[in-house]
């Protein structure tokens, strides 16, 4: 880690600025991805060092697993989802090629195959589980409406607003998955346009427009659900 | 969307930018645009709205935390992988040389091994010890013994012999069957009840000036019509010309004819 900060530094310094760095923040210890590190590490990996492939588990996993629970919803399938991803990550990293694009982005994409097949894995068993039940990690299966009316009991602001969260949650459950993946990616990852549209490979008027109708439709899944509460 | 224009903006236009009004990107002239748009058209105004409220709320959702032990399942899952592949690599370099008919011999034996397996099963085995009890008895019964084997002559004019006896005996075999001797019978009487009556000859024939005490017809020689058909033992006393032995007075006996079947 020391290395790769060092060489981080010495190429801030000393090299190109435009070229050599991508500005993706991302959770975790490495805030700024850059290119020629997350190059040097892959090369690492790929070299047989378990170190390094141990330090790219612990920089992406938060946020791999996070992009998974928004998407499938339940703690128990992210948790597989991200294992499945890190698989794939290790079998596939000989062909990351840092040329054409951030290894974030790269990341993002095995993710987003993944949960696209497991996705069309799981139809089925969706259809036949009834709206009002999406399953949460810290719910027991609660209707949206019963969600909304047990948040005025509990003072405590904090269980309020986690509350709140898993009411968004299953909201967000709720939407298509082609508005679910924009919004996860934009307004949770903090991704920008270009790249979700390399990752979801759709031209970036179209991320933009699902985007839109994502938060549009949200807010009104949500709007519509309180006003039958109240 | 409908695509109208209202304060120099088209509704896709108004979409297209939306994204980077919510981010805060548009600045001056296409700032102002925007908003009078959004605020003129009646589809434009409450999607601006609800696009802002729904970043809201994603906008509170916080990071989830991911279980403790997932890093060291992924470790284990991948990591894992790789020592296993390597030791994998480095046992077939250490492997030592095996010749080619070891390896047929390894690879014949792989084939047969579950083959060999279910034979073995007592199942298996008593069905197999069941066959070959039967098959002996059978031969034995049919007069079959394994030193007649060694006789055998295979020579082409034995064999045609052998062959030729078989087929006579088959044949008979098949003629002596009961059941195939009633049907032939039973069609045969069929036929001749079905069949329409023979017009009559062209010329009848002159019974004055025959002399020569033929009968008209050839007399069907059936000898076993029925089984119970009555054959009158030859009266000649019913002939008052004829000579007359000392059988004469003999009584008319009902003869029954059996026929044998085999």
């Amino acid at each position: 880690m020391v290395l790769e900060l060092s060489v981080f530094w010495l190429l801030q310094a000393f090299g190109p600025q435009d070229q050599s760095q991508v500005g993706t923040v991302i959770s975790g210890e490495l805030q700024v991805e850059d290119v020629q590190v997350v190059a040097m590490l892959v090369r690492r990996c790929i070299a047989g060092d378990s170190a390094a492939w141990e330090e790219i588990v612990q920089t992406y996993h938060r946020r791999i697993y996070n992009i998974c629970y928004r998407f499938a919803g339940s703690g128990d399938d992210a948790q597989d989802l991200t294992q499945e991803v890190f698989i794939k990550m290790y079998r596939t990293l000989p062909s990351y090629d840092h040329t054409k694009g951030a290894f974030v982005t790269w990341v993002t994409t095995i993710t987003r195959n993944l949960l696209v097949d497991h996705f069309r894995k799981t139809k089925q068993d969706r259809m036949t589980d009834s709206i009002d039940t999406v399953a949460s990690e810290h719910e027991d299966a609660q209707p949206l409406s019963e969600q909304i009316q047990d948040q005025s009991a509990p003072p405590d602001a904090r269980v309020r607003s986690r509350e709140v969260g898993e009411t968004v949650h299953a909201a967000l459950a709720r939407l298509s998955p082609e508005l679910r993946e924009a919004l996860i990616l934009r307004d949770l990852q903090d991704m920008d346009y270009r790249e979700i549209a390399s990752v979801l490979k759709v031209p970036e008027g179209t991320v933009k427009s699902r985007i839109n109708r994502g938060r549009a439709e949200l807010a009104r899944l949500l709007q519509r659900t309180y006003r039958q509460v109240m | 969307m409908p695509d109208q224009t209202s304060n120099g903006m088209r509704c896709n236009e108004f979409d297209l930018l939306l994204s980077d009004a919510i981010d805060g990107a548009l600045s001056g002239a296409e700032l102002s645009r925007f908003q009078a748009h959004a605020q003129s058209c009646e589809a434009c105004g409450p999607l601006l709205a609800d696009a802002e409220a729904g970043r809201g709320w994603l906008k509170g959702l916080t990071e989830v935390e991911p279980p403790a032990n997932l890093v060291t399942a992924i470790l284990a899952s991948t990591s894992g992988g790789v020592d296993t592949q390597r030791l994998r690599v480095n046992a077939r370099d250490n492997q030592p040389q095996v010749s080619w008919l070891e390896r047929v011999q390894a690879s014949l034996f792989g084939y047969l091994e579950p083959i060999w397996a279910t034979v073995r099963q007592p199942r298996f085995a008593m069905s197999f010890g069941m066959a070959f009890f039967a098959l002996s008895v059978g031969l034995t019964v049919a007069g079959v013994k394994p030193a007649d084997l060694a006789n055998i002559s295979l020579r082409p004019t034995s064999i045609k012999r052998t062959y030729a006896h078989t087929q006579a005996r088959v044949v008979h075999y098949y003629e002596n069957i009961r059941i195939v001797y009633e049907v032939e019978s039973l069609a045969r009487q069929v036929k001749r009840n079905v069949a329409p009556a023979e017009p009559g000859p062209a010329k009848q024939k002159d019974h004055k000036n025959d002399t020569t005490q033929q009968p008209d017809q050839p007399q069907e020689r059936n000898y076993s019509q029925s089984d119970t058909q009555l054959i009158l033992a030859s009266a000649p006393s019913i002939a008052p010309q004829g000579p007359c032995f000392d059988s004469c007075d003999l009584p008319v006996v009902p003869v029954t004819t059996y026929r044998r079947f085999v």
